[in-house]
C-alpha cells in the first residue's frame, strides 16, 4: 500500500486548512473522491486526528521561521 | 582508533560565534538548500569557510522517502554546490516534502510501507549516480503516525539502509521524540537498526505542544539538548565502532556560543563514556567468543 495518489492527498490536508477540514468531516467520502485505492482509504479514515492538527499547526509556525530567515530542518 | 568530529550547524546568526571558536569545532553543517540560489558573494563565503573547516552539505528539499522521482534539477543544484565546496559528505532526510505540486513545507514522514522503500532506494540510487556519492540519510521526526503504514519505523528504515549504499544520518532528538509519543522504547530502536552504518549524529532539543493528555514533543530545534538524548548518544557509541560524526542543531532562540560549545562538549563526553563502555565490555565478549 502506498502511493503517490496517497502521498498528494496527505500533502494536500496537511497544508490546506479547508480540505483538512472538508477531510475531517467526511473523511472516507474525501478520501474515495480523491481516487484513493481502498487499503489507503481505510487508512486515512483512522488516521491520527491530534497528529494531523498539531503537525498542520507546526507547518504553520515553520512557513513563519522561514519566511524570517533560510531554511530550518 | 577512533576519529569521532564534533561540529555545529552553520546559522547567519551564529556565524561570528562559529568562527571565533574554530579550534573547538572538527566540523560546520550547512543547509544546502540555502545555498542553492545563493548570491556570488554568499557562495564566495561559503568556500572560505570550506576552506578553514571541514564542511558537510544538508538537504531539506529534496523528498527523497516517496514514490516520485526526485527531480534531476534538485540534484543538479546539489551537483553544482558539491562541486563547489567539496563537503566531506552530504545528506537529505528520509522523507517527502511535496505531492501532487503541493509543497508541504516541511519534512514529512512518508507511509512506511514496501512501496516507499522502493521509492526511497531509487531516489537514493539516482541521487548517487548524478551527484556521483550516495547522501547519507536522516530519520525524520514526525507529531503524526505516518498514514498507510504497515511497519514500524525502525523495520522501514533498517530496510533502507540495508538495501541502499547510503549510511545513516541518525537525529537522535528525531528518535527520542518519536519513541515519546508513538510509544516505543530509544535503546531497542537503536538495537535493532544497522548500527554500523551509523555515520552522522545529530543533536537538538524540543518542546511540548498540545493540551494536557495528548501532548506530544515537538522537534523544533530552538532548545538545549535534554539529557536523555545524550543518553542515547553515549548508548550509540558504546555499539558503534566506527568513527562518529555529531552535529549540534539549533535553529533560533539562540543562546550564547559558550553554552552551544558547552553542549558539543557534553557530546564528546557523552561519546567518550560510550567508548569507555564498550572497551569495559571487550573481555567479557571475547570470552564469550
Amino acid at each position: 500500500m502506498s502511493s503517490s495518489r496517497l502521498e498528494s492527498f496527505l500533502a494536500t490536508i496537511y497544508v490546506d486548512a479547508d480540505a483538512r477540514a472538508r477531510f475531517l468531516a467526511d473523511p472516507r467520502g474525501e478520501a474515495t473522491r480523491a481516487g484513493l485505492a481502498a487499503p489507503e482509504i481505510e487508512s486515512v479514515v483512522n488516521i491520527d486526528r491530534v497528529g494531523l492538527e498539531m503537525f498542520a499547526h507546526s507547518l504553520n509556525h515553520k512557513k513563519a521561521q522561514k519566511a524570517h530567515g533560510h531554511q530550518t530542518n | 582508533m577512533n576519529a569521532d568530529r564534533f561540529g555545529i550547524g552553520w546559522r547567519p546568526r551564529l556565524a561570528a560565534g562559529i568562527l571565533s571558536h574554530l579550534d573547538r569545532l572538527d566540523v560546520v553543517e550547512v543547509i544546502a538548500d540555502d545555498y542553492f540560489h545563493a548570491a556570488r558573494d554568499q557562495r564566495r563565503a561559503l568556500r572560505t569557510l570550506a576552506a578553514q573547516v571541514p564542511i558537510t552539505l544538508h538537504g531539506v528539499s529534496l523528498g527523497m522517502a516517496s514514490t516520485v522521482p526526485v527531480e534531476a534539477k534538485r540534484l543538479g543544484q546539489m551537483v553544482r554546490l558539491c562541486e563547489e565546496v567539496k563537503p566531506t559528505f552530504w545528506s537529505e532526510h528520509l522523507a517527502f516534502v511535496r505531492g501532487g505540486g503541493i509543497e508541504i513545507g516541511h519534512l514529512a514522514a512518508p507511509p512506511r510501507t514496501e512501496a516507499t522503500i522502493e521509492g526511497a532506494l531509487a531516489n537514493l540510487a539516482r541521487a548517487k549516480r548524478i551527484v556521483g556519492v550516495a547522501p547519507q540519510v536522516e530519520n525524520v521526526a514526525t507529531l503524526i503516525e505516518p498514514p498507510g503504514s504497515d511497519r514500524d519505523e525502525a523495520a522501514w528504515l533498517s530496510a533502507i539502509i540495508r538495501n541502499s549504499e547510503s549510511d545513516l544520518l541518525l537525529d537522535l532528538h528525531n528518535l527520542h521524540a518519536n519513541a515519546l509519543n508513538f510509544g516505543f522504547d530509544a535503546p531497542e530502536f537503536i538495537a535493532r537498526i544497522p548500527i554500523e552504518r551509523v555515520a552522522t549524529i545529530h543533536l537538538a532539543g524540543g518542546k511540548w505542544i498540545g493540551p494536557q493528555g495528548t501532548q506530544r514533543l515537538l522537534d523544533d530545534h530552538l532548545h538545549d539538548v535534554p539529557d536523555p538524548v545524550y543518553e542515547l548518544l553515549a548508548a550509540v557509541a558504546a555499539r558503534a565502532p566506527q568513527a562518529l560524526t555529531v552535529i549540534l542543531e539549533r535553529d533560533g532562540n539562540f543562546p550564547s556560543i559558550a553554552s552551544l560549545l558547552a553542549q558539543v562538549d557534553r557530546a564528546r563526553e557523552a561519546v567518550a563514556r560510550g567508548r569507555a563502555d564498550s572497551r569495559a565490555l571487550l573481555p567479557a565478549r571475547e570470552e564469550a567468543a
